[in-house]
């Protein structure tokens, strides 16, 4: 049965079409799979459904009636809640009163019932097979799954009968997917309409109903997940086909450029030694508390080492991201948008940032003629879609804005890369093209710490595979021959056989 | 439904320009009003003396504006203002000492006290307004103690004088060429090195700034001395206009510096702010105050109209912050 129905749906941003005449139509209880690459209008559509945008023109049915809403607090009471990538949470309140936030049960003296708080939240986080979660936890101290979870708690206690998903995994592990996945067919089983966008097809032939595929904007197709393979997915969204293998390994160096011996960190890392050698691709997996996000951030100090050396080319080296850069070690990090990127600063300023002191004079001043060459150099490579190198870069979509921050590694040609999650929001057609450039750069000698939670990536580029678990490294495995269970395996503590 | 989306966008632009620049439309009717209304307002003299006025609050707002882009708040430069005018007389008077020799000597003291501030926010990790407060009251108190609570004065001070009233081909007064000559500097380093561009970058974030290798805490640092270094100058510069040297002389800086970087638009959060709007708002100000003389205001009155207009800036701050 149809619930609801996008007619002819337009939206402009300037001279930008973001949406064109989209129509489609959804059915109640079913997960819906949004597909589409970095500026396919996605998330402008999910934005005009919960309220933050309005189109131009073309109208909204939701069972029958005109869905206009003009806020996201008028979306919310028609019953459509949205989780996006960027979580809406105050971080140093409990859970508790995030879940309950304008909805807190009081006592007769009209003060917060401290007691039905906790009952309610911890119901609600039961339904949702969360029951480790303590109420009077505070968000900042979650993992980043579990935020997740909380914002779909709210949803629940909305009586939401539509809850539309940015992106959900793209900043999760394979654990927190999976259980997340169960409380979609939760959700589902409910009679909950899902609109789920994602890149990953995996998750789409997992668990959608239906798939739409929009490309620039324009509305490609709507079909059921049966009449649907990832080769025609693939070519709707990219508008091409698509050759994606992997490209063949090279061999690397035997000399050591990094070593580090016996790092340790409270709770998150216990003693952990490795060599990473010239030309290698050296992935670190596990699942998400395992320390591999933590043992990259030590790395290039952004996390403080309690005890533990590291080596570069056999000199010891003091982490910090100033001492790495000279050093020629560069890292992308995983929070791109908090982390990667200065939202106020012009595309060609942040992609120059780290190799400003390189190309500025004695004195201090910026040859912008080599700013923007180098810029305009890495807008090309990657494909960034901006207007020109002078746009600030929070005018970017999502995707465009990750690329920047990988942009401003590249632009450094660094020696060595910790790269976390680097494909994590990367258009389809683009994640090969880097697949290609990672190899390309360990064939030229450079040197790879892969950081990934993607087992496809790490199975398909790296020479050796550390896997990680409660802080340790649990096991080596050989790139060549690692499968997927194995790392798995590893990764949960089971014999590998 | 396209109707409201074009209006929507077009109320945006009005917003946002009102945002960056509503204080230069009040600034542009006000002066028109005082040219109508008194006799004096719109005479070269007048305008000369409006921009010797402003040369002051222009020069150490200078410094005040590089902190506040940072996300900092540098509340010391008043009394860093009042203790370098104060050592500058003193070692002229008291120490025989020659004037570049106590310029040098208090733009020292000026730039030292930018590395007190900078270490404890940087290095101890205290928040900006706490340290600057500290820091205010201990400056204050550095100058009674030196003055005794009495007025410094001497002939020693003449030599000086050229930089509150000398001219340029007896027109153009000293303190405004340095005023513009400061802005130009000023302007240029922020937008052309790259101490400008990290400044900008740890202002609008610090952490990925620090990430892409920027050194955040050597920024700031160097943001303080040089705050600290134009606050000093602008202490030598008031010796030279009063011709003396008190415990409270710069008591009456400390507002105006604030808002006129506020004034000019800049973003209290950071990251986001025009040097030259500063400079326009320093001078708005002074005119302010110079109008309110013209149009025979009293004093009291005076300082609730500046109190007033403060806050009139940081609602449009606010109303910039708004994305409707």
């Amino acid at each position: 049965m149809t619930y609801f129905t996008i007619e002819n749906v337009s939206k402009s941003y300037g001279a930008v079409h973001a949406l064109k005449q989209v129509s489609f139509a959804v059915q109640r209880g079913h997960v819906h799979a949004l597909l589409g690459e970095n500026g396919a209008g996605k998330s402008t559509l999910i934005k005009i459904l919960a309220g933050a945008e309005h189109s131009d023109s073309g109208e909204i049915r939701l069972d029958g009636a005109l869905y206009q809403p003009k806020n996201p607090k008028a979306a919310l009471a028609a019953g459509i809640s949205t989780i996006y990538q960027v979580f809406n949470l105050l971080p140093d309140r409990t859970l508790m009163h995030n879940i309950l936030l304008g909805k807190e049960p009081r006592n007769t003296w009209g003060l917060l019932d401290m007691k039905a708080m906790r009952t309610q939240t911890r119901t609600i986080l039961a339904r949702l097979n969360a029951s480790h979660l303590d109420p009077d936890m505070r968000v900042t101290d979650l993992r980043v799954g579990d935020k997740q979870i909380i914002e779909i708690a709210r949803a629940l206690l909305n009586q939401s009968q539509v809850v539309i998903m940015d992106e959900p995994t793209s900043a999760l592990n394979l654990s927190e997917a999976d259980a997340l996945f169960k409380v979609i067919d939760l959700l589902k089983s409910q009679g909950v309409t899902i609109l789920y966008v994602s890149h990953r097809l995996d998750e789409i032939f997992r668990l959608a109903d239906q798939v739409t595929v929009l490309r620039d904007g324009t509305h490609i197709s709507t079909q059921a997940i049966a009449n649907v393979t990832r080769g025609s997915l693939v070519e709707d969204m990219i508008g091409r086909k698509l050759t994606g293998v992997f490209p063949e390994r090279s061999h690397h160096g035997t000399q050591e450029v990094l070593r580090a011996d016996g790092l340790s960190m409270r709770s998150a890392l216990h003693d952990i030694s490795f060599s990473l050698h010239a030309g290698e691709i050296l992935a670190i997996a596990g699942l998400s508390g395992s320390g591999k996000t933590e043992l990259g951030k030590a790395i290039y100090g952004d996390l403080q080492l309690e005890r533990g050396q590291i080596w570069l080319h056999g000199k010891p080296f003091k982490p910090s991201p100033m001492n790495a850069l000279q050093h020629g070690l560069i890292y992308l990090p995983e929070d791109r948008k908090a982390e990667g990127v200065i939202g106020e600063l012009s595309v060609r300023r942040n992609i120059a940032l780290p190799i400003l002191k390189r190309i500025a004079n004695p004195f201090g001043f910026i040859d912008e003629q080599q700013e923007s060459t180098v810029a305009q150099a890495q807008i090309e490579t990657l494909d960034i879609k901006t207007p020109n190198a002078d746009q600030l870069v929070i005018n970017l979509s999502g995707g465009n804005q990750q690329k920047v921050a990988l942009a401003k590694c590249l632009a450094v040609h660094p020696e060595i890369f910790i790269l976390m999650e680097p494909t994590q929001g990367i258009d389809i057609g683009v994640k090969f093209d880097l697949y290609q450039f990672i190899a390309d750069q360990a064939a030229q000698g450079r040197s790879i710490l892969l950081i990934s939670s993607e087992v496809t990536e790490i199975l398909g580029l790296a020479h050796r595979i550390l896997v990680m678990r409660d802080g340790r490294i649990a096991g080596e495995l050989e790139g060549a021959t690692a499968t997927q269970d194995k790392i798995l395996r590893c990764a949960l503590g089971e014999a590998v056989t | 439904m396209s109707q409201p989306v074009d209006r929507s966008s077009t109320l945006r632009r009005v917003v946002s320009f009102l945002g960056e620049n509503g204080f230069i439309v009040i600034f542009v009717l006000w002066a028109i009003y005082l040219s109508l209304n008194t006799r004096n307002f719109a005479t070269a003299n007048n305008l000369f003396t409006v921009l010797r006025q402003a040369s002051i609050i222009g020069i150490v707002a200078i410094g005040a504006h590089y902190v506040i882009l940072l996300g900092d708040i540098d509340l010391s430069l008043a009394s860093n203002l009042t203790l370098s005018g104060v050592v500058m007389a003193a070692l002229m008077v008291n120490q025989g000492i020659a004037p570049l020799g106590a310029l040098l000597i208090t733009l020292a003291l000026g730039a030292g006290i930018g590395v007190i501030n900078g270490f404890i926010i940087t290095r101890l990790k205290i928040n900006a307004i706490i340290t600057t407060l500290g820091v205010l009251g201990i400056l204050e108190g550095v100058a009674f103690i030196i003055t005794q609570g009495r007025t410094i004065s001497g002939s020693e001070i003449d030599a000086i004088k050229f930089l509150s009233t000398g001219t340029l081909s007896s027109i153009i007064p000293v303190p405004v060429i340095l005023l513009f000559i400061f802005y130009g500097v000023a302007f240029i380093v922020l937008r052309r090195t790259t101490y400008g561009a990290h400044v900008f970058a740890v202002g609008n974030n610090n952490k990925a700034a620090w990430l892409s290798g920027v050194n955040v805490n050597l920024v700031k640092l160097m943001t303080y001395v040089l705050a600290g270094t134009l606050a000093a100058f602008g202490g030598v510069m008031q010796v030279a206009r009063q011709g003396t040297a008190t415990g409270a002389m710069g008591s009456d800086f400390l507002f105006p510096i604030l808002t006129a970087v506020v004034l000019g638009g800049a973003s209290l959060t950071g990251g986001r702010g025009k040097i030259f709007n500063t400079l326009i708002a320093a001078i708005f100000l002074t005119s302010i105050t110079n109008g309110m003389i013209l149009l025979g205001v009293d004093i009291y009155t005076q300082r609730v109209i500046s109190g007033a207009i403060l806050i009139v800036a940081l609602s449009l701050d606010r109303l910039r912050m708004m994305r409707p």
